[in-house]
This record gives structure tokens, sequence and C-alpha cells, in this order.
């Protein structure tokens, strides 16, 4: 039986890197890879799906798949295995965001935007994972890398535990990791001056694991300053049930982010029927297309107006809903799944 | 009803009126805008990282059901004090030592540049 091993920089419950690994996972099982999961450093909440790296054994003949999003030391000797290799570049954040924020991640993303056209030269097939990170892989010295698109299951989205938000009012939502990135800073303003001006009774709910504790701390100080502190929630180590739950009791996603190599939670929010703003980052406009509603602006109050739009007229979110399946079927699991069969069979020879 | 396409255009004009009666009086921008650093790290950031001096509150964080765990940490912290407060004034004695020569380079290569210029405009006059 052919082999395909995955290797991660790092493996936890809730990241989009590591789903999308559980995710090839099954669908290289369904039919008939075998092969592990590996990660240079794996949570121990992820324990049960991915191997420490040095466990990997790869046979002459089998394919490791690589999944770049960031520099580890631990991944340089998979470079030097006789196997072929597939690349799958998942963007690595800019370091400028971290710097004054995490010295140790910042170090790693510097690094690892140095490093990655040695993997993207050692690489048998390079493939990014949107337009935005395909071209980056080119410019890293991947000529012939390409887009293939995430593996999306809806079946997970289905499945509806309790909302973890308290309160009725109108409720935006927030998913994505708590980086400098992601500027929650923003989101926060947003929606304290909507609140202000509009809307008295909205909540915000912010989901995501945060870069470290002492960032979450600043976040919620910078909640607290708002003005709006009580109508804010945090909530990280959200069960995938209670994230459905959440998804079908907001009444818009927004997302201020800076900088996305793709945007799981935009399509999450489609499946739901939930109109987003957003600003038009990285590979998010590529993703969202013309369902979404772009904040080409640099002022929150502009922000908070798209917010009062997404949530009031009701005209405009039915046409976003709409729009929305629309730009899912082009995310369809059944048509990424083939694409990505036919990136691996491509791999192996 | 409005269309996606005119949204952005019409929260414009939204917030435009309501400034003019004294409403979104706050800043435009959010908290962390002065904390992202440009591309490359500026000299006066190089000069403020070189010296490394590590405030335990900042970095033993940690939520209330942490608690105990920090506390012991930090308490390992302290008991490490001496060795810790070397570490760090060798390791800024380094990054000091190299920003200074960085400098005296930048200001060689400078001085090089435009001595080349001068002599350039010399030969051509």
């Amino acid at each position: 039986m052919t082999a395909v091993h995955q290797v991660l920089s790092s493996a936890g419950p809730y990241d989009a890197v590591s789903i999308q690994g559980l995710l090839w996972r099954r669908l290289l099982r369904a039919r008939g890879f075998g092969g592990h999961d590996h990660a240079a450093t794996v949570d121990p909440r992820a324990r049960a799906d991915f191997r420490a790296l040095k466990e990997l054994r790869a046979e002459p003949g089998d394919l490791v798949v690589i999944r770049y999003s960031a520099y580890s030391p631990k991944l340089l000797p998979v470079l030097a295995l006789p196997n072929r290799r597939l690349l799958v570049y998942h963007n690595v954040t800019p370091p400028r965001y971290l710097w004054n924020h995490h010295a140790g991640v910042a170090v790693a993303c510097a690094v690892g935007r140095t490093q990655l056209p040695r993997f993207a030269r050692a690489a048998d097939l390079a493939v990014g994972d949107s337009d935005f990170n395909a071209a980056e892989l080119r410019e890293a010295g991947a000529a012939h890398a390409r887009t293939l698109a995430i593996l999306f299951d809806a079946a997970r989205l289905e499945d509806r535990g309790t909302p973890p938000v308290p309160g009725a009012g109108p409720l935006v939502l927030v998913v994505s990791r708590l980086a400098p990135n992601k500027r929650h800073d923003l989101a926060i303003a947003a929606f304290a001056a909507w609140r202000a001006e509009r809307a008295p009774d909205a909540r915000l709910l912010i989901v995501g694991e945060s870069l470290s504790p002492s960032y979450r701390a600043q976040l919620e100080r910078i909640a607290t300053g708002s003005g709006a502190g009580a109508a804010i929630t945090f909530a990280d180590g959200l069960s995938q049930r209670d994230l459905n739950a959440a998804y079908a009791a907001a009444d818009v996603l927004l997302s201020m982010s800076e900088h996305e190599g793709f945007s799981v939670p935009l399509l999450e929010a489609f499946h739901f029927g939930l109109p987003v703003v957003a600003r038009p980052a990285g590979a998010m406009p590529e993703v969202g297309g013309d369902a979404v509603l772009w904040d080409r602006g640099g002022d929150v109050a502009v922000t908070a107006e798209l917010l009062e739009l997404a949530v009031r007229d009701l005209g405009l979110r039915e046409g976003l809903a709409r729009r929305g399946r629309a730009r899912l079927e082009q995310f369809a699991y059944e048509r990424t799944a083939a694409a990505t069969l036919r990136a691996v069979e491509e791999a192996l020879g | 009803m409005t269309s996606p396409e005119d949204a952005f255009a019409r929260a414009e004009e939204e917030v435009a009126r309501r400034r003019a009666g004294g409403g979104y009086a706050g800043p435009p921008g959010g908290a962390l805008d002065s904390s992202l650093v440009a591309e490359e790290p500026s000299r006066e950031q190089l000069a403020e990282w070189a010296v490394i001096e590590i405030d335990p509150d900042e970095v033993l964080y940690s939520s209330r059901v942490g608690a105990p765990l920090t506390f012991f940490k930090r308490l390992l912290a302290r008991l490490l004090r001496q060795y810790l407060v070397e570490l760090e004034a060798r390791q800024t004695r380094f990054n000091i030592a190299l920003l200074a020569r960085l400098d005296r380079l930048e200001e060689r290569a400078r001085m090089e540049e435009e001595a080349g210029r001068d002599s350039a405009r010399d030969s051509s006059g």
C-alpha cells in the first residue's frame, strides 16, 4: 500500500492547518493510502491524531506532504529524505505584526519566510491553498506552483451545541486566532462605535486561541477601555459543536484581519447564511468574492455602519446569503477532494 | 435595500452625516496601530530591543485557573534572579556592541558613497 505522510511544524486541536491535515488524512485513508501525520510540536490535545516528527518512518516510494505555515528546525531533515515531496503552503505571518508582541513567534515567522525558497526548491510539487499563497510560492522559487483549495467539510458544521454568550441583542461574531495581524483591536473599536451610535444592546463574541496569555490580557484591556467591555465575550477552547451554535446565533461575522492566507471562517459564515463584513486582505477577496461587505477604508466608524447595514437591511442580508451559497459551490468538497487526489497522484510521480 | 456594491459608499455617507452632528467622535484607528512595526525595524526600534530587560509579569501572565502555576514560576524566576540578570546583561552587552559596530559600518558606507559622488563630479567637471 502506498503511504502518504503529512508533516506540520506544529499541530493543535483548532488551527486551520491541523484541521486540513485531518481532512486530508480522512480522504487519503478512504482512497486506500496509508501513512501517518507528524508535527515538530504537538499540542497535548492533538496527540490522538498527530505523532512526533522524530517518529516519521517513510519507506521508499512513500510521499511526504509538508504543510508549511511556520519554520521549525526539526523540519529540515525532511528535506534530506529520498522520498518525493508535496509542499502545501498555508502562508507565514509577516513578522512585523509580531516583533512587539511575541519575539519568539516573530523569529519563527521571519526565519520561516527566509527559508521558504529552500522548501519550495526541494518540492516535487508545490501548491498554495489560495492564489495569494501560490503567488508567494512562485516568488520563492517554485516556478510551477499552483492553487489547490482547502477541503471544506460542511458536515462538521451540522451538530449544534450551546452558544457561549449570554443575553439578547444583535450578536457580532469574530472567529480567528488572537494574534496582532487579525486586528481584534479594530474589531473591538468598530463594535464599540456601533454600539455607542446605533445598537446599545449589541454583543460581540470573539472566538479563538490566543498567541499568548499576555496578548489575550492586552485585548481584554482594550475591550474594557472601549467602553463596551461588558458586552464583549472572549471564548477559546470551543468545541466544534459550540462554535457551530455561535455561528447559528450570530447576526454578522466581522473580520478586520490585515493578513490572511485563506480564511475558512468566511466559508463557515456562508454555510450558516451569515452576512460578513471584512477587510479585503490577502486571500480574502478570492475566497469571499462578491458575497462580502468589503471594508476598504481605515475608519472604524465606517465599519460600524457596515455592521448596521449587515444586521438591519433584510434585503441586503438575503442577497449576501444567496451569493454566499454560490461561493460555497466553488469550494464544494467533491470538487476540492478530486483536485487534492490528483495533486497527490501527480506528486507521487 | 442596499446592494453589497453600494454598501461601503453608503456607510461612508452615513458616517459623514453623523459626524457633522457630533456622532462617531472616537478615533478612526485601533489600539494596536502604534505597536505594529514597519516592514524593517527602525534603528530606534533595534536600540530599544538591544537592551534585554524582561518583566516577569509580562511573560508569566496566566488565567485565574493557572494562577498557582504562575505563582510557582514567578517564585522560580525570583530564585534564579542573579543568574537571569547576568544572562540579560551579557546579551545586552553583545547587542549594544553589535549595534555600535553596525552604526560605524553604515557611517563608513555613507562617507564612501559621498566620496565616490565627489570624485565623479570632479572628473566630469
